[in-house]
């Protein structure tokens, strides 16, 4: 495999998205919020988990699926959605609350399903984890090519049914690529004061699959990983793991003090940001100027800039609509 | 004669995408604590008074330390971390400067690489923690304990016994050092260090080996498979791979056998160099891609004889049982 100019260009512009959709809606979000906080108030309501710091994670792996490949992901859903090429109006009008939303606007941010891309995610820390290992299932008794991803954090890892699912992908021998986002925090708990491992990717061998820990911050060495681990499972192989260590640049939930974190940490986890890492290899090989790097980034300013006109234009789903195409 | 050894225990090695592309185990770092608290055990028996460890995100000395239950201290170096290859090098250079006798290593080429970089004249006892390496060996932790105690208290005739210098790959950069390699040095055909490993055998286009292993895993083994490779253990060699060459089969990573084309191989000695000429390409240093070069660049590699003092267990073991060190008075 080749690292092609176009490949990796495609990643840049896809984290430069991502980065733009969640620093946006981060702004936005505080929107007559203050000065006395209030969660119900604004243009979005509810809570707000975003995904800045960790963007190279979604858009490394999601280079190698299809749209029809499932993905499951979690409470802080939006890069995974981006990367795998949502609608943006419809992603950012869900957000909304809006009737024109993935999912007529009664999910909100956490909880956004599109058959489009094939894409589920929720609030339940790892409840992802057995949705993709269904999917697998299905996939492997259809004898399609398809593969399931599940992108979960380290906390998840803890929970029972991240060892339940891993363990019957493995007995199965089930297409399915389990991604740990390694983000340092379940919350505000450090992985050391939660976890009996260091990594999870040791947690692999024991499940008897094979295991790797990437550099979470680096776009072309998540690429690389994942794209053994997808093409593995799409041969049939089975399942294996990714552990991808990364950061959080936002905290866990948009009004997160931090109080937890070390002094000057961020700091020098910002200096891995993933856009400037990817940008400085891209214009290392001649393959990205200054200038080229500001219209990708107007451009994705653009667009995100259109699909927050879209979603604050969209009407509200009207109250007798409550209980549509509900279920239970 | 010094009392004090280093411990350096690498936390991220033994999980890199060789378990993908390959069938490289994953070792663990629970396993890891308990190499190290053997490896204090083993000191303790021979009477090390103190013990320096490099600190590390995982806790891997400190919980080794809590758990072994030693006589002496287990003190860990006030430094910061960085969470990357170089931490391993300070830590050598700090413990070089506090004068210890030995330093246990934990990981793999990698590793020991970073470590040679600031360990100056201290041997090595580089332990194996995983399944892609030439230079540490799979030793049992307390051997390498018992071995680090008495070449750091400089038992008469362990030293000369067991302690060999290491040779080095310099790489040279537009005439200036850049950078060495313990193993071998190879020019891959790919520009980015990315995950890091390479396995591609269609990639691999120059490699320059410090010594040709038949015995190990990875770049070095392909040049011992060459008929009338240089395996008395007195050159290195100087490969370059191509379409139509001779085909050598060769272990390049765990369970990955495959056939390469070599166009040419020489000896390489002490003192000599050549010219890496495939560009754009990513140098990879002992298995690990690390530098990406491009054509306006001139590469450079050269044999040295600079690399760190290496630790024979085996050897110094012997020597220091021949001088009596494991005999102990008879209770009356």
């Amino acid at each position: 495999m080749a690292l092609e100019k176009e490949t990796l260009l495609n990643l840049y512009r896809n984290i430069v998205l991502i980065r733009t959709f969640e620093e946006r809606v981060g702004e936005m979000y505080y929107e007559d919020k203050l000065p006395a906080f209030d969660i119900a108030a604004g243009p979005i309501p509810g809570e707000m988990h975003l995904y800045s710091g960790q963007e190279a994670v979604a858009a490394g792996v999601c280079a190698h699926l299809r749209p029809d490949d499932p993905v499951t992901s979690t409470h802080r859903p939006h890069g995974h959605l981006i990367a795998k090429g949502v609608d943006l109006n419809a992603m950012m009008a869900e957000i909304f609350g809006k009737k024109t939303g993935l999912c007529q606007g009664k999910g909100g941010h956490m909880h956004l399903f599109d058959p489009a891309t094939h894409f589920g995610c929720g609030g339940i820390v790892g409840g992802g984890i057995p949705h993709a290992v269904g999917a697998a299932l299905a996939i492997k008794k259809r004898h399609e090519d398809r593969v399931a991803v599940s992108f979960f954090g380290e906390g998840a890892a803890n929970i029972g049914a991240f060892h339940e699912s891993i363990n019957l992908a493995a007995v199965w021998k089930l297409p399915v690529v389990f991604v740990v986002e390694d983000n340092l925090y379940a919350i505000s708990v450090p992985k050391e004061a939660s976890t009996s491992v260091r990594s999870n990717a040791e947690r692999g061998a024991a499940y008897g699959i094979p295991a790797v820990q990437v550099d979470g911050q680096n776009a072309v060495a998540v690429y690389e990983a994942a794209k053994e681990a997808i093409d593995r499972a799409r041969r049939g192989e089975g399942p294996s793991l990714i552990e991808a260590i990364c950061y959080r640049f936002r905290g866990h939930f948009e009004g997160d003090a931090e109080g937890y974190l070390g002094a000057d940490e961020k700091s020098t986890w910002k200096e891995k940001d993933p856009i400037n890492i990817l940008g400085a290899q891209l214009k290392e090989q001649g393959w990205l100027t200054d200038a080229e790097a500001e219209a990708i980034q107007a451009e994705m300013t653009r667009r995100v800039a259109a699909a927050e006109t879209f979603a604050r234009e969209s009407p509200y789903p009207a109250p007798e609509e409550a209980l549509e195409n509900l279920f239970a | 004669m010094s009392r004090s050894v280093g411990i350096i225990a690498n936390p991220a090695s033994g999980k890199d995408i060789r378990r993908l592309v390959a069938h490289g185990s994953v070792f663990d770092n629970n396993e890891k604590i308990n190499i190290i608290r053997r490896v204090l055990l083993g000191l303790d028996a021979l009477g090390i008074e103190q013990v320096l460890a490099m600190p590390d995100i995982s806790g891997l000395a400190r919980q080794a330390a809590e758990k072994a239950n030693v006589s002496f201290p287990v003190a860990l170096l006030d430094m910061p971390l960085k969470n990357s290859a170089v931490d391993s090098t300070w830590a050598a250079a700090m413990m070089a400067e506090a004068g210890v006798g030995c330093i246990v290593t934990l990981g793999g080429d990698g590793t020991n690489r970073a470590v040679a970089k600031g360990c100056g004249y201290v041997p090595l006892v580089p332990i194996s923690t995983g399944t892609n390496n030439a230079f540490p060996v799979m030793v049992e932790g307390t051997l390498a304990g018992l071995a680090a105690a008495v070449v750091a208290q400089r038992i008469p005739g362990v030293r000369e016994a067991g302690i060999r210098l290491a040779r080095r790959l310099d790489v040279y950069r537009n005439g200036e050092l850049i950078d060495f390699a313990l193993v071998d040095v190879v020019a891959y055909a790919e520009r980015f260090v990315a995950s890091g490993a390479i396995w591609d055998p269609h990639k691999i286009r120059t490699v320059v080996l410090a010594h040709p292993r038949p015995g190990t895993i990875g770049a070095s083994a392909i040049g011992g498979y060459l008929p009338q490779a240089a395996v008395n253990g007195k050159a290195g060699m100087w490969l370059e791979l191509g379409d139509g060459g001779k085909r050598v089969l060769a272990p390049i990573a765990p369970g990955l056998i495959t056939e390469l084309s070599v166009k040419s191989y020489r000896t390489l000695k002490v003192g000599e160099q050549g010219v890496i000429t495939i560009a754009p390409s990513v140098l990879a240093l002992d298995g690990e891609r690390e530098i990406p070069i491009k054509p306006d660049q001139r590469i450079e590699v050269r044999l040295s004889q600079n690399g760190p003092h290496v630790v024979d267990v085996t050897a110094a073991l012997q020597a220091a049982g021949q001088k009596g060190v494991f005999i102990r008075a008879n209770h009356i």
